[in-house]
């Protein structure tokens, strides 16, 4: 039997990324190196959009030697060379299908994250996590070329499948010297300069070139001061040194979203629960209660009604924003459409507490409430559009004596009441309250759905005193009312608590 | 215009005696069939043989110049029934479709073809679409084979073997009177490689060559006495004659090695696999030398019972690699051996899985485990062992490592799908008149079964959507719903479901998806395709193909046209088809050209508008994401590849907010969506102005003063990034 061996590589891909442009590029170069070359794909319905592979084997041919060789038409455990991802989560499903082994295979893949319908659709936080792919990799490669290829091309202007295959030369594991990969790309005709860009950028990265973009900008505003010194001196004085960035960022948004006045508000609430949270031993928890509230109480109490909506969209920085994100040049106008659909729920929501629930009463009984929705679509950028909205936003003033107003504060105090009694009881409970408080949130039937949640999850709390632990009992539930839109999983899992509790 | 264009590679089917093709495996069989001397060749569209339609249909002029007629069929049916003109004449042709589905549809035609048998070579072939990528119930096709007296051909997957099995193919048809089906894997049509091709052939009649006279034999027409006599024939002539041609000419391979007590038979398409999981524990060389001989059937049906006891009379043990359920080849090989008396121990399925895919991963543990307890002679078991074991814990090592299961990746609509924003409005119309039945049906719609719209509750077959809601539709409280694509009308869908409904009277909703193309399979026309592409609304086309009137032909009564992307007007539509009091069938004519289809045909039309400096405008949708408060009911309610999410950029939040990226299309939904479904109102609509004019320009002008002064009086200490 003969000693030579084929090379293989396998590139993993999602629909409509060009693998199929990254695979032909490859045999072509090998095919111009006169070596032996095979590829296979599954196309079909794979394609649109669903993970793909292409597989290719290279074989040098020998000198006089004629015979062709058997080349597999699957990738096999334990049989790949070279295994190309152009995404993390793909490079996890060739490691959890074994095609990363340590005695040969050479990981190039690009870490950014393209997000399974599974993850994205999840009603909180359904992202898998990205460190468990790192780790594997970390063990199970041979050799792993590993770095952010999407940011990359973005910065060169090129593409992706481009980057990845100057970084399948780059790491000189394939049997081609790399003009036979540069004219591949030329053979292939198709924006040869900018692909020749990318191939070069992917090779000198693979050669152990670092990323441009490797400093990641901090998401933590570094200013870290507030326009109103008494609220910095008082954040400086009363809160402990770990919360006080949060803090003043919190005190920002509301002074931002209402004034100095609700600023302090915010700190009067944050102090009487760090108190709470220090009598129970939060100092020894790294106050991990209060610190869930320093976020979530500022975020709460900056909720989303018509007036903040008008107030953020209407914004220059807001304007320049979108200009970028849509990639617009300088010299190009862009219009901004709006989605709003107000009914009587929103409308009402602005009126003073008891004139609102009048009104709602009143369209309630006429069967009529979520009926009167008005679809709108304003043009921001038009001064017709421009105009209502800002008007709108200028109700600031007017918010604290809105009916919206009135029924978030009581929802905010009772949250923070039932935290603060769990703190007697259970720490972890506590903790675990703090979180539900991002039940609260979206427009409509989103927020009604919300807010029914969030009563039924804190009636719950005295059942799940009893249960044990306390904390992964609450926790059950939350994770129910998060995990269906619907709320049958909560109703369903507030069942089965009953039922144990009747149990025991 | 399909998704893929051949017009370049079908060049490749000019090459002559002496030259080297190098392309995949779809175009090298065409070129086989071209040097066998086809007279005609037809399909339906299907992966994995999309693209066969797509070469031929791309290969007009070639085929022209040789008097090759290419006829573009209706369904499977259409396409096996066309086979029978190689039953009177000495026509070569051959048919292509996706099988086992394909097989089924065009099974009525395929039982009366065998049993008339041919004069003219008759070939199909046959896409399996089994196993990874597959879109299809799995089933074989082998059992049609035996069924109706087909041979099967399952070349090795190379392009030199498939080419030479499609030559001999032929052949083995016309010495035994017999049609034969050529069976690709998904990745042997798929595969890449050369082989030294030969000049094309005329076929002795053609479209160059015509017949003079009509042959008429009763011998050959499938009614008795004829039936009785075509089955005797087929047992005491054509079966034989077929075993002695594939012996006579050696279509089936032995491939002998040191370890001759035991042996692997296996199916040409596995004989990659064998060899690469040979190789893997050290028992074979990347060439193929191996240490285990093998009987690799290129003909997997019939059987030539010789070779088999010849290969296996001096084996202890045989491993048999056949892939897919029932065991039909095993069960033939252990009948060919007892009845020969020869005691050969025959392992297969349970060494082998029973069901699914033989993967690389899976022939490994077979072979590994064969070897295992066969012990062949002269090999060292240790080191055979210690590589497999060594396989094996590095696969469960990086299982273990990542912890949890990678999600899948299921497929789904295409950014700015037509058809999603169909699926959006049926969820939001439950809403408002309860859950109701859907009878699904193929085509890309049935992606509504998966996340986010899990909806649809069968699936029964192509065209068949209307069809399978007739014995549930009166069973149910609320009226059900069928969906239909316009390629399954035109397939069967017209007869089966819409005239057959209106003749019953059947009271029920049927949503037609008229994006103007079979799209999943690659954008082939249908009888209802536009030149040059999009679909026509409401209008009637000129040659009168079009689904609306082909509706009032068969006497359907109520019909809608609503463009899928008004997402308002569709939930209203379908509430009044719902609700309505007249009985009989509502038909909802859902409008809009598949966008994969309309971005290729558009976008470079809007960037030589760009060149020449004229004024484009380019729309594409976005999140504020200080607006989102991130519980992603938008996302649940669309699926759209370009609606995902990202980090949150709050420090004061944690889960990430709904995110549009540059793939988008600007198609409208996510705008409708937020509107019909009073979700939120942080989606946005940016339409970007290239090559503004000067009247763009001066109201820009406008725009900025009067809002920028504005602004400004609003808070002039208002700080930056404040969100």
């Amino acid at each position: 039997m003969s000693e030579s061996r084929t090379t293989t590589v396998l590139i993993a891909a999602l629909g409509g990324e060009g693998g199929g442009v990254l695979a032909g590029w490859l045999v072509d170069a090998a095919g111009r190196a006169g070596h032996w070359v095979q590829q296979t794909s599954i196309p079909g319905v794979a394609q649109r959009t669903g993970a793909t592979t292409y597989y290719i084997e290279i074989m040098e041919r020998a000198e006089g030697d004629d015979r062709q060789p058997v080349m597999g038409l699957t990738a096999s455990p334990g049989n790949v060379d070279v295994m190309v991802a152009s995404e993390l989560l793909e490079a996890g499903r060739a490691l959890e299908n074994g095609f990363v082994t340590p005695d040969r295979t050479t990981l190039i893949a690009s870490t950014h994250r393209i997000y399974a319908i599974a993850e994205k659709s999840a009603m909180a936080d359904g992202r898998y996590d990205a460190e468990r792919v790192r780790r594997a990799a970390e063990q199970m490669a041979a050799r792993q070329v590993l770095f952010d290829m999407r940011a990359e091309a973005e910065r060169a202007n090129t593409v992706i499948n481009a980057v990845l295959f100057g970084a399948m030369a780059g790491a000189n594991v394939l049997p081609l010297p790399r003009e036979a990969f540069e004219d591949a790309i030329r053979s292939g005709g198709i924006a040869v300069e900018a692909n020749l860009a990318g191939f070069d950028l992917g090779f000198r990265m693979a050669q152990g070139e670092r990323p441009a973009g490797a400093t990641e900008s901090t998401t933590v505003s570094d200013d870290d001061g507030l326009d109103d010194r008494t609220l910095t001196d008082r954040i400086n004085r009363n809160l402990p040194g770990m919360l006080q960035e949060l803090a003043r960022e919190g005190a920002r948004r509301l002074i931002d979203y209402q004034g100095v006045g609700y600023a302090r508000f915010y700190l009067d609430r944050l102090e009487a629960m760090v108190k709470a949270d220090a009598a129970r031993g939060g100092t020894s928890r790294s106050y991990a209660v209060s610190r869930e509230v320093t976020r979530r109480l500022a975020v709460w109490m900056a909720f989303e009604d018509l007036i903040r909506v008008a107030d953020l969209k209407i914004r220059p920085e807001r304007v320049a924003r979108v200009r970028a994100e849509v990639k617009a040049a300088a010299d190009e106008p862009v219009m901004i459409t709006e989605f709003l659909k107000p009914g009587v729920d929103e409308v009402a929501s602005l009126l003073p507490p008891a004139m609102g629930r009048w009104a709602i009463g009143l369209a309630d009984r006429a069967g009529v409430r979520y009926r009167l929705n008005v679809g709108m679509h304003v043009s921001s950028t038009r001064i017709r559009g421009f105009l209502p909205m800002w008007l709108l936003s200028r109700l600031k003033g007017w918010r604290p004596r809105t009916l919206r107003f009135a029924e978030e504060q009581d929802r905010i105090d009772r949250w923070l009441a039932v935290i603060t009694d769990a703190l007697e009881a259970d720490y972890d409970l506590a903790r675990e309250i703090v979180v539900a408080g991002k039940v609260v949130r979206g427009y409509s039937d989103t927020h009604r759905r919300g807010i029914r949640n969030f009563h039924l999850l804190m009636d719950a709390v005295p059942a799940c005193k009893s249960a044990r632990p306390p904390a992964r009992a609450f926790r059950t539930l939350l994770d129910a009312a998060l995990s269906d839109p619907e709320g049958d999983a909560l109703d369903r899992a507030l069942a089965a608590l009953r039922g144990e509790k009747a149990a025991a | 215009m399909a998704e893929r264009s051949f017009k370049k590679e079908v060049e490749l089917l000019r090459l002559g005696d002496g030259d080297t093709f190098e392309g995949e495996g779809i175009l090298a069989v065409t070129k086989a069939l071209l040097q066998s001397g086809v007279s005609y060749v037809g399909g339906y569209q299907g992966a994995p043989v999309s693209h066969l339609m797509d070469v031929l249909n791309d290969a007009r002029p070639i085929m022209d110049e040789l008097g090759v007629h290419v006829e573009t069929c209706a369904s499977e049916a259409g396409a096996a029934a066309m086979l029978g003109a190689s039953v009177n004449y000495p026509v070569r042709g051959a048919a292509t479709w996706k099988s086992t589905v394909g097989t089924n549809v065009a099974s009525d035609a395929l039982s009366n073809l065998a049993s008339a048998g041919v004069t003219g070579g008759a070939m199909i072939v046959i896409g399996e679409d089994y196993g990874e990528g597959s879109s299809i119930i799995q089933e074989r096709s082998h059992a049609f084979a035996m069924k109706s007296q087909i041979w099967l051909l399952d070349p090795r997957p190379n392009l030199p073997s498939i080419v030479k099995m499609v030559e001999q193919g032929f052949e083995l048809s016309e010495a035994s009177s017999t049609p034969v089906m050529l069976e690709l894997r998904i990745r042997a049509c798929h595969v890449h490689g050369r082989f030294a091709t030969k000049d094309n052939r005329r076929g002795t009649f053609s479209g160059q060559n015509r017949i003079a006279d009509p042959s008429f034999d009763y011998g050959r027409i499938c009614l008795p006495p004829s039936t009785y006599v075509q089955e005797k024939d087929k047992i005491e002539r054509r079966w034989p004659a077929a075993v002695n041609f594939i012996r006579d000419h050696g279509m089936n391979e032995v491939f002998d090695g040191t370890a001759d007590d035991v042996g692997i038979v296996c199916q040409g398409g596995m004989y990659n696999a064998v060899i690469r999981a040979l190789q893997q524990i050290g028992l074979a060389d990347a060439f193929g030398e191996s240490a285990v001989p093998i009987y690799c059937l290129n003909v997997t049906y019939p059987l030539v019972p010789s070779e088999v006891t010849a290969f296996c009379a001096s084996k202890r043990a045989v491993l048999m690699v056949e892939e897919g359920q029932p065991s039909y080849l095993e069960d033939a090989v252990n009948t060919i051996l007892r009845k020969s008396d020869v005691q050969t121990r025959v392992m297969g399925k349970g060494l082998l899985p029973m069901a699914g895919e033989y993967t690389g991963e899976a022939v490994l543990h077979g072979v590994a485990r064969f070897v295992e307890g066969a012990v062949p002679k002269g090999v060292d078991l240790a080191p055979v062992l210690q590589r497999y074991q060594q396989i094996v814990d590095a696969k469960a090592k990086a299982v273990r490592l990542l912890g949890e299961p990678i999600p899948t990746r299921p497929p789904g609509f295409c950014t700015g799908c037509p058809e999603r924003p169909v699926f959006s409005a049926m969820k939001l119309a439950e809403q408002k008149v309860g859950k109701f039945h859907v009878s699904a049906d193929i085509g890309c719609h049935t992606f509504s079964t998966l996340p986010p719209f899990n909806i649809g509750n069968t699936v029964l077959g192509y065209g068949l959507g209307l069809a399978s809601s007739t014995g549930i539709g009166p069973n149910m409280d609320r009226r059900v719903v069928s969906v239909m694509g316009d390629g399954g009308f035109w397939h069967n869908g017209l007869t089966s479901g819409v005239a057959n409904a209106v003749f019953n009277d059947d009271d029920g909703v049927l949503v037609i998806m008229n994006n103007g193309y079979t799209s999943a399979t690659g954008h082939q026309a249908i009888p209802s395709s536009v030149k040059g592409g999009g679909i026509r609304s409401g209008a009637f086309q000129p040659d009168g193909q079009d689904i609306e009137r082909a509706l009032r032909g068969v006497g359907v009564k109520w019909i809608r046209h609503v463009r899928t992307y008004s997402v308002s007007k569709v939930i209203g539509t379908l509430r009044d088809a719902m609700t309505t009091k007249r009985g009989g069938l509502k038909v909802i004519i859902a409008d809009g050209e598949c966008q994969l289809a309309r971005q290729r045909r558009i976008k470079p039309e809007a960037s030589a508008k760009v060149k020449a400096g004229n004024r484009v405008v380019r729309t594409r949708f976005g999140v504020d994401e200080d607006v989102c408060t991130g519980d992603h009911s938008c996302i649940r309610l669309s699926g759209c590849p370009s609606l995902s999410v990202k980090p949150t950029s709050d420090p004061l939040r944690d889960d990430p907010v709904a995110h549009v990226n540059n793939d988008c299309v600007g198609c409208g939904l996510c705008g409708e969506v937020s509107h019909a479904a009073v979700l939120c109102p942080s989606f946005f609509k940016a339409d970007i102005v290239r090559n503004p004019g000067r009247l763009d320009r001066w109201r820009q002008g406008l725009r900025d003063r009067v809002i920028g002064r504005l602004s400004r009086s609003s808070n002039p200490s208002r700080q930056e990034n404040a969100a």
